[in-house]
Formats: C-alpha cells, sequence, structure tokens
C-alpha cells in the first residue's frame, strides 16, 4: 500500500528541513538576529512568512476533514482563522508592534510591570502550545499512515525526531523566506489537486450533492474499517470481504466474494471491504448526514445537533479572537520596521489565508461526492490526500500525490517548529535559567512531551484540537492584550484574575472535552465549545477585578499608552519614556 | 519596555485639518499647534491628545468589526430563520457552500485594506496637528 508518489513527497520537504536546519547550525539565532532581520524584510514577503507559520495540519488537512464528516457548518472554523487576522488587525498588530513586546509574557510584564504576570502568561503559553502541537503530530501520523500504509506511530514519531531535532539544534525558525516559501507551497498543494480534480471528475460533482442519490464508487475501492460500523446498503452489491462481517470472519488472503444483500449489516473491527467501480456506497448507520443537514451553515458538533446555534457562536468566537493570542504569531511581528507596516502585513496575511481556505471548502465538498468510503473507514481527516488518487490515474496521480503529502509535512514541520521554537523559548527563558542549553534541554522535553501525547490523541478531530487551543487562547491572552491596549483602568490583580479564571476555566473544559466526559445537550455545548462562556468570563473577570482594586495600577500608564499608540513620526529622543 | 526604535525620519504630511478626533484641551492650550513634547509632558494636555488619539483609532477598528460581526452574527441566524435557504443554490453551488467557502471572504479583504487606508489617515493627521521644529 505504498504511495510512491507521497513518499516522494514527504522525503523531500523533509529533506529541505534538514538543510534548512543544518544551515541554522552555522548562523546562530538570537532575539538580536530577529532584530536586525527586522529592517529588511518586506510586508508582502513577511505576510507569506506569518501564513506559512500559521497554516497547520488543521488547515491542510482538518478543515477538509471536518467539513466533511460534520458539514458546512464546520467551514466557520477556516472562516474564523483567516478572520482571527481581520481582528489582529484592527486591535493589536500596530500597538504591540510599536511596543516591542517580543512575545505575550514581554507585553504582560512590560504592561503591567508584573513579574507574577508574566510567569502565569508563560504558563498559558505552554498550555496552548502544546494543546496545539497535539493535532500536528496526529496530522503526521494520518499522513505517513495513507503515504507509506504503516502505522500510525511512525509519522508522530518521524515528525517528533524532526522537529525537536532541527530546533535543538539551532536551527528552521526565523528564518523568513523558508517560511514564506512554506506558505506558497501549501497553496499550490491544495489548489492544484483540488482544480485538477474538479476538472477530471466527468458529472458535474458540485450538482450531486443535492441530489437525493447516493454516493457512488468511481474506482474500485477497499474500505478499511478500523472499529466495528454498522452499515447500510442501499443496493445489492457483489464485494470481497476480509475479516469479520455479520458474526461470521472471512480470513481468505484476497477476501471472501459474497454478495451484500440490501439492509443492515455489521462489520467487525480491522475487517476491509472490496467493493467494484461504480457500486453505491453504504452509509454507516450512526454518524451520516443526509444531503440537507450536510449543507446546513450551523456547526453539528460530531456530526449531531446538538444546539447548532450555540456550537457555530462558540466556533466564531473562539476562531475569531483566538488567533491573536496564539504565541507563536506574535514574534513574526517583531519583524516589521514599524506600527504602520505591521498593518500592511497583517493585510495581506487575511489576503493570502482567504486565497488559501477556498480550497479546502472545495475538497470537502469533492470528498462528499467522490470519496464516501471515508465515512465507513471514518478517515475523512486524510481526504485531502486521498482524492487523487481516485480521480486521477498514471503520472499525474502520482505528482498529485507528491504535491499534497508534501504539502501535508511542510504544514506540520512549519507549525509545529513555530509552536516548540515558543514553547522551549517560554520554558529556557522564563522557568529554567536562560542561555542556549537550556533552550536545548526544553525543545527535547517539550518534544518527548508532546510526541507520546501525540500517539495518545489518535482518532480525534485534527481540527477539534485546534479549535480547543484557540478557544483557550481567546479566554486569556485576548482579553489581555485587548484591554491593555485599549483600557487605561487594567490593573495588576485584574489581568492576573481574568487570565486565571478565563484560561483556567477554557483549559478544564477541554481537558474534560478530551476525556469524554459530556457528550449531550448543554454540558456538551459548554464542555467541548467552551469559548461561548469562557471569553465572556474572561472579560468580565478582568474589567470587574479592575475596577475593584485600582490599586494595582501599574505606573506610568500613559506612559505605556504613548508607547503602543503614538506613530513612530511623533517620538523623539530624548521625549521617550524613562 | 519601551520605544526601542526611534528613527524619526518623518515624511512630510499635507497639513490637513482635522475633524473631530481630536480636539483643543482646555486651559492647557494657550498654544494652537502643540509640540510632540507636549505629549510627553506628565500633564492633562498630553495625555488629551494620546486619548484622543486612541479613540480615533479604535472608532477606525470598530468600523471594520462591527460590519464584519453583524454578518458573521446574522448569517446562522438567518439560516435558522429560514430554512429553505440550504436547497437554494447559486450557479449549481449550494449556497451555504458558495457564502462559507468563498463568498465570505471577499469583504474580510475589503475590510482589512479599508481600516489600513484608514488608520493611517487618522496616523496622518494626528502628525500633522504638530509642530515638529
Amino acid at each position: 500500500m505504498t504511495d510512491t508518489g507521497a513518499v516522494v513527497g514527504v522525503v523531500a520537504v523533509s529533506l529541505a528541513t534538514a538543510a534548512v536546519a543544518s544551515r541554522g547550525l552555522r548562523v546562530s539565532r538570537t532575539r538580536d538576529d530577529f532584530l536586525v532581520a527586522a529592517r529588511q524584510v518586506p510586508s508582502a514577503l513577511n505576510a507569506a512568512a506569518i501564513s506559512g507559520e500559521y497554516l497547520s495540519a488543521a488547515s491542510f488537512l482538518g478543515v477538509a476533514g471536518l467539513a466533511m464528516a460534520d458539514g458546512v457548518g464546520a467551514l466557520w472554523y477556516a472562516v474564523g482563522y483567516a478572520a482571527g487576522y481581520l481582528v489582529l488587525l484592527a486591535v493589536v498588530a500596530a500597538p504591540l508592534r510599536r511596543f516591542g513586546a517580543y512575545t505575550i509574557p514581554d507585553f504582560a510584564e512590560g504592561r503591567l510591570d508584573s513579574p507574577l504576570l508574566r510567569k502565569v502568561s508563560t504558563g498559558f503559553v505552554l498550555v496552548i502550545c502544546g494543546f496545539y502541537l497535539l493535532p500536528q503530530m496526529e496530522g503526521a501520523g494520518v499522513t505517513l499512515q495513507v503515504a507509506f500504509g504503516g502505522p500510525y506511530w511512525v509519522g508522530v514519531v518521524v515528525l517528533g525526531v524532526v522537529v525537536t531535532g532541527a530546533i535543538a539544534s539551532g536551527g528552521m525558525k526565523g528564518i523568513t523566506f523558508v517560511q514564506s516559501f512554506e506558505f506558497w507551497l501549501k497553496l499550490v498543494a491544495i489548489a492544484l489537486p483540488a482544480l485538477a480534480l474538479l476538472a477530471v471528475f466527468h458529472h458535474p460533482s458540485l450538482d450531486s450533492v443535492s441530489a437525493k442519490a447516493p454516493a457512488v464508487f468511481e474506482r474500485a475501492t477497499t474500505v478499511r474499517f478500523s472499529e466495528p460500523t454498522g452499515i447500510r446498503v442501499a443496493v445489492p452489491v457483489r464485494v470481497a470481504v476480509h475479516g469479520e462481517l455479520d458474526g461470521s470472519s472471512h480470513e481468505a488472503t484476497e477476501g471472501t466474494v459474497l454478495e451484500l444483500s440490501a439492509g443492515l449489516h455489521q462489520v467487525g473491527a480491522g475487517a476491509s471491504i472490496s467493493f467494484p467501480a461504480g457500486a453505491s456506497a453504504p452509509t454507516p448507520t450512526s454518524g451520516a448526514l443526509s444531503n440537507r443537514q450536510w449543507l446546513s451553515p450551523l456547526l453539528l458538533l460530531g456530526g449531531r445537533s446538538i444546539h447548532p446555534l450555540a456550537a457555530t457562536y462558540g466556533i466564531i468566537l473562539a476562531t475569531f479572537l483566538g488567533a491573536l493570542g496564539l504565541p507563536h504569531i506574535l514574534v513574526r511581528f517583531y519583524t516589521n520596521p514599524d506600527g504602520q507596516t505591521a498593518r500592511r502585513t497583517t493585510a495581506i496575511v487575511v489576503m493570502l489565508l482567504s486565497c488559501f481556505y477556498v480550497w479546502p471548502a472545495l475538497l470537502a465538498l469533492l470528498g462528499r461526492v467522490e470519496a464516501p468510503g471515508l465515512y465507513l473507514s471514518k478517515t475523512t481527516d486524510t481526504v485531502v490526500l486521498v482524492l487523487p488518487r481516485l480521480a486521477v490515474g498514471g503520472v499525474g496521480e502520482r505528482i498529485l500525490s507528491a504535491l499534497v503529502a508534501g504539502g501535508a509535512f511542510a504544514a506540520f514541520l512549519s507549525t509545529s517548529s513555530g509552536l516548540l521554537i515558543a514553547t522551549a523559548g517560554a520554558l529556557s527563558h522564563d522557568i529554567l535559567a536562560g542561555g542556549v542549553k537550556a533552550f536545548r534541554l526544553s525543545a527535547v522535553g517539550t518534544g518527548l512531551v508532546v510526541t507520546v501525547a501525540g500517539l495518545a490523541v489518535r482518532g480525534s478531530s485534527i481540527n477539534v484540537l485546534v479549535g480547543w487551543a484557540f478557544a483557550v487562547a481567546a479566554s486569556s491572552f485576548c482579553p489581555l492584550l485587548i484591554l491593555g491596549i485599549w483600557w487605561t483602568r487594567l490593573t495588576r490583580r485584574g489581568a492576573l484574575a481574568g487570565l486565571l479564571i478565563g484560561g483556567g476555566s477554557a483549559s478544564g473544559a477541554v481537558v474534560a472535552a478530551m476525556a469524554g466526559a459530556a457528550t449531550r445537550g448543554w454540558p456538551a455545548i459548554l464542555v467541548q465549545v467552551p469559548a461561548i462562556w469562557t471569553v465572556p468570563l474572561a472579560f468580565a473577570t478582568m474589567i470587574v477585578v479592575s475596577l475593584l482594586t485600582p490599586r494595582s495600577l501599574p505606573s506610568d500608564v500613559m506612559g505605556k499608552l504613548r508607547a503602543l499608540h503614538l506613530p513612530e513620526a511623533l517620538r523623539q529622543p530624548g521625549l521617550t519614556d524613562p | 519596555m519601551s520605544a526601542e526604535d526611534s528613527d524619526s525620519t518623518q515624511s512630510p504630511t499635507r497639513r490637513v485639518t482635522v475633524r473631530g478626533g481630536v480636539q483643543s484641551a482646555g486651559d492647557a492650550s494657550s498654544r494652537s499647534v502643540p509640540s510632540p513634547a507636549d505629549l510627553y509632558a506628565n500633564g492633562a494636555y498630553g495625555e488629551t491628545l494620546v486619548r484622543s488619539l486612541m479613540r480615533a483609532q479604535l472608532g477606525v477598528a470598530l468600523g471594520v468589526l462591527l460590519p464584519a460581526a453583524a454578518v458573521v452574527i446574522t448569517f446562522p441566524i438567518l439560516s435558522v430563520l429560514l430554512p429553505g435557504l440550504v436547497k437554494l443554490t447559486v450557479a449549481g453551488v449550494p449556497v451555504t457552500v458558495a457564502v462559507l467557502g468563498v463568498g465570505i471572504y471577499p469583504p474580510l479583504v475589503v475590510l482589512a485594506v479599508l481600516y489600513v487606508r484608514r488608520s493611517a489617515k487618522v496616523e496622518e493627521r494626528f502628525v500633522a496637528l504638530f509642530d515638529k521644529r
């Protein structure tokens, strides 16, 4: 089951990364290197670098996968991922650049004169990066599984080792050109297959989504069932079965050929069924959406309609407000020479992301029509990887497979390296003694923990996991940044209380959701889409506690607001703040 | 934490009449043209100037965020109020896919560009207020 094209793509991206990493060994990177680079990076290049680092496994695989599984409402994630930068542009981009904060803990300490606040912020950097790294690991596991046909853990371990090794040896990050190249690679890797597929499918795919006809296997397709699954067959079909079907096991290596009658059947875990080309696809008895349900613009949690309006608004809150609180993104804004350039860069990011996210939506739609087997095997997260194989033959198929696998791997690499740098930087700088040795130690430690955890999250939706990281960011750093920049009366205690209560309750909810604590009714919404209550709670806490504790107002608030808001033209040496 | 970069190579801006935004600040404004030093002096006048800039910029921010929020908040409700929406198609593409997959992005980009232009203009006007020797 090895896919040569995909293997070539993954290997090419890994080699390129290794090459870049080895260059990084020679060019030592420190905070000051960023400062030097700052004066030279043009907005468009910088914007592509930001987008390159931002587009993760969630965007490349997860959006299309989740939209295919749970319907069009899941596209709110993509809309939010892009719109988050509009919010970032309008409320934080220029002030943060002008303030000179390099990380969120820097901002927290600088704005509110509180080393304690710095420590707490560091804690949330670790939490958010951790939640964000897990789905990257899962994405790698899934991708290599599809590419090599090997076990899931291989991809997780490969990504863990490559990224940790690259970062601990001092490479990867900060090389703006590489990150911006990875953006264009990802864009081409998702747009080209989508366009090719659109051209290749001979019936008008888009129409048949709204039609009643059941989906059809275009090509002979073997579906592997990872868990026991009930299937509903509409049209009798002759299939080859390997493994357990309706209680009897079929162990012949090439499978037993039998007639699958219309009606319900029970497939055992690990079984596989091969369907001939042109066969109508059965639907799983649980979790299958009708076309009408699928087309609903509301978010269906796990494909089920649980207070869908609340779920939709929860995801909108998390993604629109979460982007500005992501720890690995802020650093890049520092490479803008001034506030106005930071704005221009962010606007270009909005443009680039908008160009990207139309493609996962299209692939989800094509997957719904062309890859019904993924519903049966519950592997819709692989739809971007699998689709090219279903439609295109020969050399074209290999090229497209190489492209999507390479693009996917680039997505995990760029995002997880950014996250790992942010984590190791926070750990070594704020918790350990600091220095290069501490940084390497932190990188290796984090890499190890995340790799092990990545093995455990198998089977969760990549996109849902990333959405949780956004929810925590939106409930902690988002209010801290917005109120810190625009509100003069924010106090140390207010900020601290808001961070702890907002971020703490969001993190708690996410942990509960991961443990499968609540799956029905309102408890499910509160736990799985926590932003809907934790974001308002965080803002309210910060404001109310600040008003109650005017004595813990930081000194020289006006000086800080000047640093945040005054255009560069009005800053004069000798007139700047002490 | 401070303004670490201050290469004040100021591009000379046209003198623009400032409407709204920045008001004169009561008693302290005996001079008609403030100087950048007034901003840094610890007094009500400098504070008023900084706050007026912040208020103007916040206005620009809300000017793009509120329309975006309005669209984003209404669309889900609309789909509940008009269940028939789901069945509509635009050029063969289901309308919900057309909106959430493609249609929502161009306005997003327009708002981003609008914000960059407007906020730059606010800053230009603010800088133009000052007497810069």
